[in-house]
């Protein structure tokens, strides 16, 4: 691999290329993205493109058991092998558990296995195929234990302990007086007493969801790359939070973060997924203890099976209404499972914040959510697009639609009576800026109003169908975050300007904004800027890619880069007027002088931002089958930075949303991960979609100088309950439980029938 | 997991195959797949390897003008054959000489790349490379499919960015303006 070194000498992404390096394409470099030229011609360099000098190949060799003693590791054949440079056990790794918060995850399994496909050897050879072969030939002798495979009989008295004395690790969220496998508890609540609210109530009304366990569906499994150097560590890996990964990596391993060097990289996908730590902290020992550069790449069958796939839930509603339909109080009680770790989990909460946003669009006098997270035996859980919401919105949504439907009233206009109006604080207590979830809702109906009745049966339906047509709706409001970084500005004696950041482009287009922001503010043409991502070295810090708030603070904190960028050449050169001219003299006068912003975006206004999706969807009542004929999404947005990038997070929010609706299943039996490829474990293809037109409420107030709504989490999560709720509305079963599968819909619509 | 049947066997035999217009002839493991030998003997990286199963699309090259999956595919299997990756077509306007007979057509090609760059059929980029390569193979095959031929061709490729709508207003586009120059 070659790469073009920059005027301070670090390495841009956006321009490393592969060798030879091709030509510059002048009719394709100015189109579009700023990465885009790169990614139609094969160039866009991602971590399995990282080649280094020496380069060694790690294999790991995992658990086939979901608990079990580890009673003897059998090395020697392994490192007889050709080419096999190391095998390496968990008592060779020579720090302590790691995590996100929590710090209960090793590196290599010691002692005892907790999950099926847990790591317990690695194996560092010459090339893959070695390390494969010398891997295969580790023998490993287990004692099998009981496990828990369910966070119900986990938090059980005298369930196995998943570990023997979880709050002793660092950062723990429990007590010893705690359940054993507890990993954390967390409740939220508002208004008034909820148990006596609900006593008070005309009627109340119980149920309990079910949402699946489910991979992120990255198309990059996980991949990493480190080497030692005198200056430290150096690391390039699918990480979408560089910053905290070597602030991380460095406490972990008992260095100080100057000694840690994040190298810049694209992401292939990461939908909360590439935050997670995966192999890098093995990968760090590995080449520690080879003095190598070390590669650990895993195949997509490991990732399914083994990386920090989403939280399942059962999640028990109880609400309430008074005699004129209103609601009176809601109780939420969710049970998470959180596998064998829970050190995927970033927040010191160890919890999910999504938990406490199904109760967020309402009025809601009285309001309680506790969101319980058990250890079991299986594979550890982590963040996924929207943590936790669209295990609550799922809920409510459809609880809402139950409640309605048992009172005789149409749903959307139950949820019209009840939901938040602009001047409310949220049933949590939360003040937001503005409130439009009314003109949302008004935006769906009316197109739902205008749409063509849907024919009796789907387009190129078989004959001999029992189809039945149903609508459904559901609401999801999303609060912007923000967070902190620092940013640089950089005019060049070529009259360009550098544009240095700190967070990756894991494919939201955070690059193409920055270009955008900084163009605009300056007045210069798109082309004479230039972004560039920072290593951990060039800039204090930054939050990362996570939490839809790139955008949101990034262009703010790009736009007072800006402003102090005139102010120096104002003091410089005695004007503030910004052109390719004076920016080289600037560079020359300055001797290429660097223009600084750091913010930690605290001090703002607090938005949220609503979305109404409906989906009209047939039902074969003879097979279970749903065809969905469309999803009506309506959203309100502030000001749009990139016209293209957001609205491409938006159609890959809704169709994230059909797979979890219909398809998607990361099925566990017997403590195994069974859906172990992309041909069992279905991400949508082009095939599966129905027309998905996508209403647009511009106008809203956001946040900052740029005037930002974040975007990226907020169509995905009511379109599982949308459809769910259209299901019930044409057969009248509970619909419950997502994915909606034909199967479990024919049992429910067939009881006689189901188990034959 | 780690039985003795996903050991690769370390021993090696020879291939020659015309990639990207060049012959090549190279001593490799056996069994090496088409992908692997792209990425790790010749670092053409610009085919990634995702799935490993032929589902999603990402390694697509052209073998023999036909768009095929390079991770099913043992690098033996091409023995004689020509490949052309997307680094190899993309790099075709530039080149001055002769084109090789078999060569992807630079013109449709360009239009296809500009496609996805106006219609932003990209996030990630991941699966871009298969993306593009596959809307090639459609294009050359059939310069103006219809939304469905489209829908059908593109199902081998996934992309869990974009939700598609993107990618299929790049194919049109460049099915539109190929039509017209043509």
């Amino acid at each position: 691999m070659a790469r073009s070194s920059h005027r301070n000498g670090e390495v841009n992404p956006l321009a490393v290329t592969l060798n030879p390096p091709p030509a510059p394409d002048p009719e394709l470099s100015h189109l579009g993205r700023v990465d885009g030229h790169l990614k139609v011609s094969g160039q866009a360099c991602y971590t399995g493109d990282v080649k280094l000098p020496g380069m060694l190949h790690a294999e790991a060799v995992r658990s086939p058991y979901p608990h079990a003693r580890i009673l003897a590791v059998h090395t020697a054949a392994a490192a007889a092998m050709p080419g096999v440079h190391a095998v390496v056990t968990g008592a060779d790794i020579p720090y302590g558990p790691y995590g996100r918060s929590v710090w209960d995850t090793p590196a290599l399994a010691r002692e005892v296995v907790r999950y099926v496909g847990e790591r317990v050897v690695a194996v560092v050879a010459d090339t893959p195929a070695a390390a494969r072969a010398a891997a295969a030939v580790v023998e490993v002798e287990y004692e099998p234990l009981p496990a828990v495979l369910e966070p119900a009989a986990a938090l059980a008295p005298g369930a196995p302990g998943v570990h023997a004395q979880p709050w002793r690790y660092k950062n723990a969220a429990v007590t010893p007086a705690d359940p054993a496998n507890l990993q954390s508890r967390q409740v939220w609540t508002g208004g008034g007493d909820v148990e006596t609210a609900l006593a008070a109530s005309h009627r109340v009304f119980t149920h309990t969801f079910h949402t699946q366990t489910r991979h992120q569906g990255y198309l990059e499994p996980h991949i990493c790359v480190a080497r030692t150097a005198d200056d430290g560590i150096h690391i390039w890996a699918a990480h979408k939070a560089p910053y905290s990964l070597r602030a991380r990596i460095a406490d972990w391993s008992g260095t100080t973060p100057n000694q840690v060097h994040i190298h810049p990289i694209f992401i292939g996908g990461d939908f909360g997924g590439k935050g997670d730590f995966g192999d890098i902290p093995l990968v760090v020992c590995l080449a520690q203890r080879t003095g190598r550069a070390v590669r650990m790449r895993t195949r997509y069958s490991e990732d399914l099976m083994a990386s920090n796939p989403r939280h399942p839930a059962a999640v028990t509603m109880r609400l309430g209404v008074d005699a004129h339909h209103r609601i009176t109080a809601v109780d939420v009680q969710a049970l998470l499972d959180g596998g064998a770790y829970a050190g995927y989990k970033p927040l010191p909460t160890v919890n999910l914040a999504g938990v406490a946003d199904g109760v967020r669009s309402y009025r809601i006098p009285a309001v309680r959510v506790e969101s319980t997270i058990a250890y079991t035996h299986t594979v550890p859980r982590g963040h996924m697009r929207a943590p936790g919401s669209v295990q609550s919105v799922f809920a409510m949504e459809r609880m809402l639609d139950m409640v309605a439907r048992e009172l005789g009233l149409d749903p959307v206009q139950f949820r019209a009576d009840n939901m938040l109006q602009d001047g409310d604080s949220d049933a949590l207590g939360a003040h937001w800026l503005e409130v439009r979830s009314a003109p949302v809702l008004a935006a769906v109906r009316r197109a739902l109003a205008e749409s063509t009745p849907l024919p009796p049966t789907p387009p190129g339906a078989p004959e001999g169908g029992d189809w039945v047509t149903g609508t459904g709706l559901a609401l999801y409001s999303r609060h912007t975050h923000t967070g902190e970084m620092e940013v640089a500005l950089q005019p060049g004696a070529d009259g360009t300007v550098a544009v240095w950041v700190g967070f990756p482009d894991q494919g939201g287009g955070q690059f193409t904004m920055a270009r955008n922001v900084v163009s605009e503010s300056l007045g210069l043409p798109a082309d004479a800027v230039q972004v560039l991502q920072s290593d951990t070295d060039g800039l204090a810090t930054d939050s990362g890619a996570g939490g839809s708030r790139v955008t949101v603070t990034g262009s703010e904190a790009l736009t007072l880069a800006c402003g102090k960028l005139r102010r120096r050449m104002q003091e410089t050169l005695g004007d503030t007027w910004v052109t390719p001219a004076t920016l080289a003299a600037f560079a020359d006068t300055t001797g290429g002088e660097r223009v600084s912003a750091y913010l930690n975006y605290t001090d703002h206004e607090h938005v949220t931002s609503f979305c109404a999706q409906a989906a009209r969807v047939w039902v074969d009542r003879s097979t279970g089958q749903v065809e969905v004929a469309d999803v009506i999404s309506a959203l309100d947005v502030a000001n749009v930075v990139n016209p293209a990038s957001h609205m491409a997070q938006i159609m890959g929010g809704i169709v994230a949303g059909y797979g979890d609706a219909l398809l998607e299943d990361l099925i566990i039996e017997d403590g195994k991960v069974t859906a172990a490829n992309l041909g069992d474990y279905k991400l949508p293809s082009v095939r599966d979609l129905p027309p998905l037109p996508v209403i647009i409420i511009g106008g809203s107030k956001g946040i900052g100088r740029q005037n930002i709504k974040a975007i990226g989490e907020l169509t995905n999560v009511a379109v599982p309950a949308a459809i769910a709720n259209a299901v019930a509305a044409a057969v009248g079963v509970a619909a419950d439980r997502i994915p909606l599968s034909a199967e479990t819909l024919f049992a429910a619509l067939h009881p006689e029938e189901a188990g034959e | 997991m780690n039985g003795s049947e996903n050991a690769t066997s370390l021993t090696c035999q020879t291939v020659s195959l015309v990639v990207n217009g060049t012959p090549v002839t190279r001593e490799i493991p056996a069994g090496q797949l088409l992908v692997d030998f792209l990425r790790d003997e010749l670092n053409l990286t610009g085919s990634k390897e995702a799935c490993g199963v032929g589902v999603c699309g990402l390694c697509t090259v052209l073998l023999d003008g036909v768009a095929v999956s390079s991770c099913l595919l043992p690098a033996a299997c091409a023995e004689s054959g020509s490949v052309w990756t997307i680094e190899g077509a993309a790099a075709l306007w530039n080149r001055s000489s002769l084109l090789p007979a078999d060569a992807p057509n630079p013109a449709l090609f360009r239009e296809v790349q500009k496609a996805f760059l106006e219609c932003e059929g990209m996030q990630c980029g991941i699966c871009t490379s298969g993306q593009v390569m596959g809307a090639y193979a459609l294009l050359a095959e059939n310069p103006q499919p219809n939304a469905e031929e489209i829908r059908h061709h593109l199902a081998g490729n996934l992309c869990r960015c974009t939700g598609y709508e993107s990618i299929l207003s790049a194919v049109k586009l460049a099915a539109e303006r190929w039509s017209d120059r043509k």
